[in-house]
């Protein structure tokens, strides 16, 4: 209910000062509508309970599912670089032990055996980067930040665009959570930046601060559209804002063709931080 | 208040003119339970004795509502004195209703 005036001018319904219905409605004062064949009960506080609701049940259920596609990653990395890796690495030995009984005689067994041998290597290197793409081993044996800083190298190298990276992280460490939700949003933004952006430059700066944890990947590229952002079909940015909710943070890009896009991903520091010591980047 | 269609509360007139509502609810929906409090609290203080409310739940009684071309619950019509007033929502606006009731900035 709001203090107005009545007013005979005013658009009438059944009565009713249409102003005051629809009034009525936003200020979810309305419990139902009562029509000629039918009463529809409007509960909209319940009904937005429920979906509220059904959100958090969604993202726990998404939350679950990023934390077991990282387990079989890692358990899929280990086999494949165990396993195989072995199995070629013996392969490659038997290889260079036949190189050496082949005599000079042999010419054509000889050049098999040398390009099977370099098949072999190159398999092995596949073989690395699949396991290392599963499960950077950067980012569990030397940590977060020496695993982003790895990316943005590797990101100028696959796409020839500099890729800077910034840091005050210092010494702080970052929970096992947290460290691949990070990196794996820095991955997809970076992706997305590669795919999209036409940029020709990108800084990623990964920050601490008194309150907030503060990643962000900023691209000089062609922007992103508001659309773009909240599109069903972005599935990169709502990957990332769905590792951001499990963390608890906040998301926020920013686009437009004069400048690019910024991505920000903000996460309380006390979630995810198990030490903290800021230093200059 | 709670399982009748219709319930008409009375009270007795003392002095003044009575006012005669009639209170269109959806069951123990949180708005029409808030409607129903506040109108109680309004003729309490300031209609004692003089007031006469019928509650309608349109759940159990659609044909009531229908008839007095009730759009939405809750919704308060001022049947007596004249000229008739319709007031939508939980009654929660205080003085915008007692002003609408003609009970306050005029003669009552």
């Amino acid at each position: 209910m709001r203090s107005r005036k009545p007013s005979v001018h005013k658009q009438q319904i059944n009565g009713v000062a249409a102003e005051e219905l629809v009034h009525a409605l936003r200020t979810h004062q309305v419990d139902a509508i009562v029509g000629e064949r039918h009463i529809m009960l409007v509960r909209l506080k319940q009904a937005e309970e429920e979906l509220e609701l059904s959100r958090n049940q969604l993202r726990a259920l998404t939350a679950s599912l990023l934390s077991i596609r990282e387990n079989e990653r890692i358990v899929i990395a280990r086999e494949i670089h165990d396993e195989l890796g072995q199995a070629l690495t013996c392969l490659q030995l038997g290889l260079s032990w036949m190189a050496g009984k082949v005599t000079a005689q042999q010419q054509p067994v000889q050049d098999k055996v040398r390009s099977l041998a370099a098949l072999v290597t190159t398999m092995i290197r596949t073989v690395q980067r699949i396991a290392d793409e599963l499960r950077p081993g950067v980012l569990d044996e030397l940590g977060l930040v020496k695993a982003l800083k790895s990316e943005a190298r590797k990101f100028t190298g696959y796409t020839g665009t500099p890729c800077k990276f910034e840091t005050n992280m210092g010494k702080a460490r970052c929970s096992r959570e947290a460290s691949i939700a990070i990196f794996r949003i820095a991955q997809a933004a970076l992706t997305n930046v590669a795919r999209h952006a036409n940029a020709s430059k990108i800084v990623m700066s990964l920050m601490v601060g008194t309150t907030h944890l503060v990643l962000t990947v900023h691209d000089n590229g062609k922007g992103i559209t508001r659309e773009q952002i909240s599109s069903a079909q972005s599935l990169g940015i709502i990957g990332i804002r769905e590792r951001v909710l499990a963390l608890k943070g906040s998301l926020n890009i920013r686009g437009s063709k004069s400048t690019g896009t910024t991505l920000t991903v903000r996460i309380p520091r006390s979630r995810i931080l198990l030490g903290h010591r800021p230093v200059s980047s | 208040m709670k399982s009748r269609s219709r319930e008409k509360r009375r009270v007795a007139p003392a002095g003044g003119k009575t006012y005669v509502f009639q209170l269109f609810v959806a069951g123990n929906e949180s708005n029409s339970t808030q409607a129903r409090d506040n109108l109680a609290r309004l003729c309490r203080e300031h209609l004692s004795g003089r007031h006469e409310i019928t509650i309608v739940d349109v759940l159990k009684d659609a044909a009531t509502a229908y008839t007095h071309h009730v759009l939405v619950t809750p919704t308060l019509i001022l049947i007596k004195p004249l000229p008739k007033v319709l007031l939508l929502g939980n009654l929660s606006d205080t003085r915008h209703v007692l002003a609408a009731l003609r009970l306050i900035g005029g003669e009552q």
